[in-house]
């Protein structure tokens, strides 16, 4: 039952931006309120899946990697609220910024039913998949759609840290794997 | 007692001479800048003299560091500040960024002759 349910919370996740890039064929591009809605959205679910492992997680290299998250997601995200506040767009909720809500809401539950090398496992597991999910809608969706000029910019300068991001991300999964946990 | 007064205002004075004669030709510790951006430090790989002053400017979104372990460390570098560090000891030393660990660049400190073009 249990795995039944983690498949599908995972299933809804991975197949989330899929949903999206096919959306996006059939209807129109999201709008630049919409990518406020998802950036700011993207990094949130990120720093509560964060706070919740730098918590919990008794591993060192977790614990300090779900600092940095925390730490670099809000940093991205104010920088995304100063841009809109400048920009005077008011984020606008869509399919994709509910979707993602959604996704990092079962994670949570997930991890919640969690202790030690599995939690550490699936949380890093977990976070492999979301920076591939993110860094493939920043190049399919967001950079591509963004009509301002700025808000293009503020994606395409956060990028770089969701590749290294990913990159230490997998480090941690390999590591973990590693020592057989 | 008066000549050795007069003698250590005769060397006060050869000394601030022998300065103004010389101070404009020896070599002023050059500055040298690494921009951190798009989770890079660039350039990658600097090369300083000792006494070399190195600037490192962040320029991404997030917060870096720049840490040679065992010999220099700039602690939190926050988006959009800068720290400072003047090379003394001659040496190769690989840096990173300790909260980026795909962050890595080399900072080679050469023994300064003091004899170069500054900038």
């Amino acid at each position: 039952m249990k795995h039944t349910l983690c498949a599908a919370a995972a299933l809804a996740f991975f197949s989330l931006l899929s949903i999206d890039a096919r959306a996006q064929q059939a209807a129109a591009a999201p709008t630049d309120p919409q990518i406020a809605a998802i950036v700011v959205t993207a990094n949130q679910v990120d720093i509560d899946a964060g706070k919740l492992a730098a918590a919990r997680s008794h591993n060192k290299d977790v614990k300090s990697f779900a600092h940095l998250m925390v730490t670099d997601h809000t940093s991205v995200n104010k920088s995304a609220a100063d841009l809109v506040h400048k920009l005077n767009v008011t984020p606008e909720d869509n399919p994709t910024s509910q979707s993602l809500k959604q996704g990092g809401g079962e994670n949570i539950a997930k991890l919640k039913t969690l202790k030690g090398a599995a939690f550490d496992k699936a949380y890093v597991d977990h976070e492999v998949a979301y920076h591939e999910a993110v860094l493939d809608a920043i190049d399919k969706t967001l950079i591509p759609d963004a009509q301002n000029a700025e808000l293009k910019a503020l994606l395409v300068k956060v990028r770089p840290a969701f590749v290294a991001h990913l990159e230490h991300a997998k480090h941690l999964q390999s590591e973990l794997g590693s020592k057989g946990e | 007692m008066s000549s050795s007064a007069f003698g250590a205002r005769a060397a006060v004075f050869a000394a601030a001479f022998v300065c103004a004669l010389l101070g404009p030709q020896v070599a002023r510790a050059a500055k040298h800048v690494v921009t951190i951006e798009g989770m890079q430090f660039s350039p990658p790989s600097v090369t300083a003299e000792a006494g070399d002053e190195i600037v490192w400017v962040n320029k991404d979104l997030v917060a870096h560091t720049a840490t040679a372990a065992g010999r220099f460390d700039s602690r939190t570098i926050a988006p959009g500040h800068t720290w400072r560090y003047v090379a003394r000891v001659p040496g190769n030393y690989a840096y990173e960024c300790t909260l980026h660990p795909t962050m890595k660049a080399t900072l080679v400190v050469e023994k300064g002759n003091g004899r170069r073009n500054t900038k």
